[in-house]
């Protein structure tokens, strides 16, 4: 396409250059300054090197905080994927005026500020006499993962062939045959692709995490505790740890939900 | 479009629940349709109780709790269940904390305003003038959406610092002489870093709003000889007010609420409400006032975008 481009079109192409750039400056400079080989903190990139890499794999509070945010999505991605499961399943069988309500409730912590919703759950754990602990925490990423898996499951139920369900329910199928031929088989990848999602909010959660998980610390504390000791270069590779695994969570999830249609 | 042919779909998926059917399922042998019924009714209840139980005890009981703190008494660093007004008295009459409160307001209202301005012509470009484009830059933005929000406040940190790569940008290129240092610790540096995380999630609801324009309304005003400028006045903005409420709401409650970006890029007496809050939780173990200020925060955040919204109203119409 040799077409001319009009001054109008270069002028809203570097408008959207501007933007994107702007956007992913801060990702592209914890990256690259992560391979750094000196402790040089600005762009004077001075070599390629793992030495960052390998100084915070051999950090025994670094590994433990890997483990920790590991468990925390994996738990978070579970929890939330059985209860938007049910949630859905329950879903199926309203009318779609109800539907549409069911599915709407859920999202409310979605526009709700971390800050308030992590400091409830701090004093609503005092009151009950439960300790922080990264258990704590998962309670709380479930929360914050439910409007995702509500939104994935809800737009892959606008696209639910309902009439299968009734004509398995004609041929006599009870409600589990239905639920483990037709109903799980068609939702299978909008559950994976919430439950990946709900991992990618709960590694790269930080408020929740900060005000529940008490000395149980998770990456993106660690990362927070260490800036205020003050900047390093192993800090970056931190960083670029929970971006690579925030980034790789949320595209398999795009991948796997949009792979439903068929 | 779904959203008119999936009634009948739905209608068709509950013929029983207590509601009539359509006729097929009326003709339909009756064998144990009561019972049936009731027990899919009980079954589906159980099956929405579920999330619904989660839901509330977890999100609702906890701001609920919250609340009954506020109204506790502190004394000698504990809170006893011993109702009071104290806190909330001290959480609108403070003046340190007014100050904190028009600081946070000054900065909220202007970052705000530039998501969403930044965010409208983006997607404006996006759908109007590079349309070819649209689906892979539409698709970079929800990529740097999951970029990470600590990484991405504490990046600007190497950004803007002294020795950052801002500053060795300026000096090479020669725009400076010597390290300016009034980047970080700043004002600016808040503003800045708001703004990037907050940007994909101003351009999520006025793209998707634009979406939702029918090419057909644009056509129409060109063939009548309207403008660009004079269709965007009286089609494209009208049909996005939604969206662009939606982006402006969003980013005022963020940025209102925040407190992980003052404390990590602004100085000593750049701090946010939210950092208050954070310093009777964490500091002085105050949680009843903290929960005040938390609540007083919201409750005004709220009335505060009831009133703007009533106003923009008001004028627009």
């Amino acid at each position: 396409m040799l077409r001319r481009w009009s001054g109008r079109k270069v002028g809203a192409g570097v408008y959207v250059a501007l933007v994107l750039i702007f956007l992913f400056a801060p990702l592209v400079v914890v990256v690259l300054i992560s391979f750094n080989a000196t402790s040089n903190m600005n762009l004077q990139v001075s070599g390629f090197s793992f030495r960052w890499y390998r100084q915070i794999a051999g950090d025994p509070l670094v590994v433990a905080a890997f483990g920790r945010t590991a468990l925390a999505a994996v738990a978070t991605a579970l929890v939330s994927g059985v209860l938007g499961l049910t949630g859905a399943l329950g879903a199926v069988r309203l009318t779609p005026r109800w539907r549409t309500a069911v599915f709407t409730i859920p999202l409310v912590p979605l526009a709700f500020p971390a800050l308030l919703f992590a400091v409830g759950l701090a004093t609503f754990y005092h009151a009950i006499g439960i300790g922080f602990s990264i258990w704590a925490t998962i309670a709380g990423h479930v929360i914050l993962a439910l409007p995702f898996v509500f939104l994935v499951l809800g737009a892959a139920l606008e696209r639910f062939r309902f009439s299968l369900l009734d004509a398995a329910r004609d041929l006599g199928a009870g409600s589990f045959t239905i639920f483990r031929t037709i109903t799980l088989p068609l939702l299978r990848p909008a559950i994976l692709g919430a439950m990946l999602l709900s991992m990618a909010i709960s590694v790269d959660e930080f408020v929740i995490a900060f005000f529940t998980a008490g000395s149980q610390q998770t990456l993106p504390l660690v990362l927070y505790g260490r800036i205020n000791l003050g900047v390093n270069p192993g800090l970056n590779a931190i960083g670029s740890v929970l971006l690579v695994l925030t980034m790789a969570l949320a595209f398999m999830a795009a991948r796997v939900s949009v792979l439903e249609v068929p | 479009m779904t959203q008119q042919a999936q009634p009948v779909a739905g209608e068709a998926a509950t013929p029983e629940g207590g509601r009539p059917g359509r006729q097929g399922s009326e003709a339909r042998p009756p064998r144990r349709r009561t019972s049936n019924a009731r027990r899919r009714r009980v079954g589906t209840t159980l099956l929405l109780a579920t999330p619904a139980a989660y839901f509330v005890i977890l999100f609702v009981v906890p701001l609920a709790v919250l609340v009954v703190y506020s109204f506790f008494t502190y004394q000698n660093f504990n809170f006893i269940p011993k109702f009071t007004w104290a806190n909330y008295v001290q959480a609108l009459t403070d003046p340190a904390l007014r100050v904190f409160y028009f600081r946070t307001l000054r900065i909220a209202l202007g970052v705000s305003v530039a998501v969403v301005v930044v965010s409208y012509f983006f997607s404006h470009i996006l759908m109007y003038v590079l349309p070819g484009a649209k689906r892979i830059l539409f698709f970079l933005v929800l990529v740097s959406l999951f970029g990470g929000y600590l990484v991405r406040i504490y990046a600007w940190r190497t950004i803007l610092g002294r020795d950052g790569a801002l500053n060795d940008l300026l000096i090479h290129t020669h725009v400076v002489s010597h390290p300016a240092s009034f980047l970080l610790n700043s004002n600016f540096a808040i503003a800045v870093a708001m703004l990037n995380y907050l940007i994909p999630l101003g351009v999520l609801p006025i793209f998707s709003a634009m979406q939702n324009i029918s090419p057909h309304l644009l056509e129409a005003a060109e063939d009548l000889g309207a403008s660009r400028l004079r269709t965007v006045r009286t089609i494209v903005l009208p049909l996005t007010t939604r969206g662009l409420r939606a982006a402006f709401a969003f980013c005022f409650i963020a940025t209102m609420a925040e407190w992980v970006t003052p404390q990590l890029l602004g100085g000593p007496l750049d701090q946010f409400v939210g950092n208050q809050v954070l310093y009777e939780f964490g500091e002085t173990l105050n949680w009843p006032l903290g929960a005040a200020i938390a609540l007083t925060l919201i409750a005004s955040v709220v009335a505060l975008l009831g009133i703007l919204f009533g106003l923009l109203r008001l004028v627009t119409r």
